[in-house]
């Protein structure tokens, strides 16, 4: 398999996550706010926070309403990890790799795209913002699912797969970043008197509510959500269980040797973990600490495998992940 | 007869389906009975249904001047263009003869040059064509076939003759429309496919991968097999990655092959560099390698033609083989046939005046208003004129033009080409066609059932290029014995 090929699959892969980790993300938060008063500290704002894009949200916006938000989260072209935008870059990843993958998953990509741009407009009103949002969940579940049954799970699979967990557990960290919102010292008394909500919030939002109460089985608690979210081998957006698909998929990979330990050693540092009684600070450390791991794992991926080819990469890594810091 | 076919006029030019208004051809039978059941409502139906599907499977061509937009749907027009399989059994004999000569000529044009020799084609013609490359001569091909997949452009003129236009030998384009054109016909008028005896075209992407494997250095193992494009942007892009994707071969840029000092070509890949021993180029040979041809390409490998003049790879085509595909050459095709078959061409050529030659010259610019004009050596129609359609001005301006550099132009009658029914708006029109099959030449020929019939979709026009306004049309072969 080509080194490009391989480089444009995993890119395929990352930006078409991601674009269903925006329209999870904003499909919840939309449930969640209608369940909180107004005065609690959590709002719109929060979303821009998770996704790291604080400045590039302000160079274009002024205020974090519902309106501003979820256009520059859904449909702003200017704003490179927009829903639009990733959907463009994963269309232009798989129109250029159509050759390793079945016809219809192109197709598929291509509906969603050419779906997204005749409906920019239509999410200001949040009726048919969640008929859009529900439509873009199933059609990334569609992709998948296409090509679980229709692909041959070869290495060009492998890499799509190896594309589709680094990014989930990058999605997920940020995520559980909310968490320490809601371990702050200072935090109102209305959070707290709705804090079991905003974990279910958490929980929702990487599809895991029912999963954990039947396999945590006590009421919602900050320190069992993270860990669950954050250990377990289970749960497909878990990072513990992402980590283990990366690994998992390296095996099966060609001249794997020099990765196989770096993905031991990250599993490693995750099994050390223990979230009991964690504090605000330790949380945001160890979270920190893990997307830098992330990253990391991202190059050595990319050292290994899509270097032996001096590309243009320009179409393929169009931004790696948003790398602004909070 | 419904109201889509009122005001039909089959007057001007041989109508490939109809007779007249009023009465279908034999081989359109089938086809104008189902018509007449649809009511405008339903046309137009399936109209938008086809128009939908193109683009969801996202069939895109490239026109060069547009920017920004880097692919642009496909137009296709749903009424199929149909040939009765008895007229066309002859038709493919003709052409299996016509590239079988083609290739004969191509050998000898970079071996002994006995046609030169012998007073068949004068040998200036030759050493002053820009696709004649004398890095190839001595060279030996498998099979001795220089040209490998060949387009060849036919016309039907008023008389109901089918004449061939050019021969496209270089890196002819339009095989996957003509595939895509049938799989949107069969989404689009599926209850009429299977009442009529079609003949299938989808075992082109396999013939095309069994030719390329006849001709790999080591008919030992399994070839690795490439298709080489020069990118995303070129034009051609779909139908790249559509044929890698359907043969199951790589899908490769230059900068993704190397040669080694072994001479033989790697790509890159996950594994590190991996072998390749046939390489399907749709580059020109201008940009194939910048050792040799053009310096400045970047779409090309460095070291290729080393590593094919070693016989270490197999290029189709073959470097060279456009020496072929010149339109001055083409006015001897009749001739080679004569020469290296001796057989009579089954095709004929059109009338062609070759400003080269002093009394041709004379006659082409004393009629250019009557004749079209074309350069010897564009594709895509650019560059040529129209006499009857063109402005006074314009035929000046190619007076001159001609007479600076004769040996580039060359001459024909303009030829009141075929028409077909089109739907234009809400009622059936008239409109020009050719027809593009495609022929494969390794170890065995192979020809198309049918090809890509183009439609110039404007009122009159009679070109039909995709990049110039024109459109094309799924091709029926039926087969009308056993019906």
């Amino acid at each position: 398999m080509l080194s490009r090929s391989a480089e444009r699959l995993y890119w395929l892969a990352r930006y078409l996550e991601r674009t269903e980790n925006i329209a999870r993300l904003v499909s919840v938060h939309m449930n969640l706010l209608m369940d909180l008063p107004k005065g609690v500290e959590m709002g719109w704002q929060q979303l821009i926070d998770i996704n790291g894009c604080r400045q590039s949200f302000r160079e274009r916006y002024n205020s974090a309403q519902e309106r501003n938000v979820t256009r520059f989260l859904l449909t702003d072209p200017t704003y490179p990890n927009s829903l639009f935008s990733c959907l463009g870059y994963a269309r232009e990843n798989i129109r250029t790799s159509r050759e390793l993958m079945p016809d219809e998953a192109w197709e598929q990509v291509n509906e969603m795209y050419l779906y997204t741009r005749e409906n920019l407009d239509c999410i200001t009103s949040r009726r048919s913002r969640v008929l859009f949002l529900n439509e873009i969940l199933e059609g990334c579940q569609r992709f998948t699912g296409l090509l679980s049954g229709y692909m041959s799970h070869d290495h060009p699979y492998q890499f799509i797969r190896l594309g589709r967990n680094v990014e989930r557990a990058d999605m997920t960290s940020r995520i559980l970043d909310l968490g320490s919102l809601l371990l702050s010292e200072s935090r109102s008394a209305e959070m707290r008197q709705y804090e079991s909500i905003l974990w279910m919030n958490i929980l929702q939002s990487l599809n895991a509510l029912l999963m954990y109460r039947r396999h945590v089985r006590s009421r919602i608690k900050g320190d069992d959500v993270l860990n669950y979210l954050l250990l377990d081998k289970n749960l497909p957006r878990s990072i513990g269980c992402c980590l283990a698909e990366i690994a998992d998929c390296i095996e099966r990979l060609p001249n794997h040797d020099a990765l196989s330990g770096k993905v031991v050693e990250l599993e490693n540092y995750l099994q050390s973990i223990d979230m009991q009684q964690t504090t605000q600070l330790q949380l945001r450390h160890i979270l920190d600490r893990l997307q830098n791991k992330l990253g990391v794992l991202h190059e050595n991926i990319s050292n290994n495998w899509f270097l032996a080819a001096p590309v243009e990469t320009a179409l393929a890594s169009q931004t790696q992940t948003c790398s602004e810091q909070k | 007869m419904s109201s889509i076919w009122q005001n039909y006029n089959t007057e001007n030019a041989y109508d490939e389906l109809m007779f007249s208004e009023f009465q279908p051809r034999a081989v359109s039978h089938g086809l104008c009975q189902y018509l007449n059941l649809l009511n405008k409502e339903d046309i137009d139906k399936r109209k938008t249904a086809a128009e939908l599907a193109i683009i969801e499977m996202g069939i895109t061509f490239t026109v060069y001047s547009d920017e920004g937009n880097i692919d642009r749907a496909w137009p296709f027009d749903i009424i199929p263009r149909i040939i009765d399989a008895r007229e066309w059994r002859y038709i493919e004999q003709g052409l299996k003869q016509r590239l079988t000569a083609l290739n004969c000529f191509i050998s000898d044009v970079y071996l002994d040059q006995n046609f030169i020799k012998d007073g068949g084609i004068p040998g200036d013609i030759i050493h002053s064509s820009k696709n004649f490359r004398k890095e190839c001569v001595g060279m030996r091909p498998r099979y001795d076939a220089w040209a490998n997949i060949c387009g060849t452009d036919l016309v039907r003129d008023k008389d109901g003759v089918m004449y061939v236009l050019e021969d496209n030998l270089r890196v002819p384009s339009g095989v996957s429309y003509m595939l895509e054109n049938r799989v949107i016909t069969k989404r689009v008028f599926p209850e009429l496919l299977q009442n009529c005896n079609i003949l299938p075209i989808d075992d082109y992407p396999t013939q095309l991968h069994e030719m390329l494997s006849s001709i790999a250095p080591d008919q030992n193992s399994r070839p690795q097999i490439a298709v080489l494009t020069p990118g995303i942007y070129n034009s051609a892009y779909f139908e790249h990655a559509y044929l890698a994707q359907q043969m199951g071969a790589q899908l490769v840029e230059g900068s993704d092959l190397m040669v080694d000092d072994d001479d033989c070509v790697y790509m890159r890949t996950i594994e590190g560099l991996e072998k390749v021993d046939v390489i399907y180029r749709r580059i020109d040979d201008d940009f194939l390698d910048p050792e040799v041809f053009r310096k400045d390409s970047v779409l090309g490998v460095p070291g290729l033609m080393r590593a094919w003049k070693a016989g270490n790879v197999a290029l189709a085509n073959a470097p060279g083989a456009g020496v072929a595909d010149d339109k001055v050459v083409y006015a001897y095709v009749p001739d080679m046939i004569r020469y290296y078959l001796n057989e009579e061409p089954i095709l004929p050529n059109v009338k062609t005046y070759l400003c080269s030659d002093k009394e041709h010259l004379d006659y082409v610019l004393a009629h250019l208003a009557e004749l079209v004009v074309k350069p010897a050596n564009e594709s895509g129609g650019y560059g040529m004129l129209v006499g009857p359609h063109a402005a006074a001005k314009e035929v000046e301006a190619f007076r001159k033009i001609i007479r600076k550099n004769p040996r580039n132009y060359i001459a024909q009658p303009t030829l009141s080409i075929s028409t077909s029914p089109t739907l234009c708006k809400d009622r059936l029109q008239p409109r020009h066609i050719d027809l593009r099959p495609f022929i494969l030449q390794g170890e065995n020929t192979f020809v198309t059932a049918g090809g890509l019939t183009r439609v110039a979709l404007k009122k009159g026009s009679l070109v039909v290029n995709s990049s110039q306004g024109g459109g094309s049309k799924d091709t029926w072969i039926i087969n009308m014995e056993n019906n």
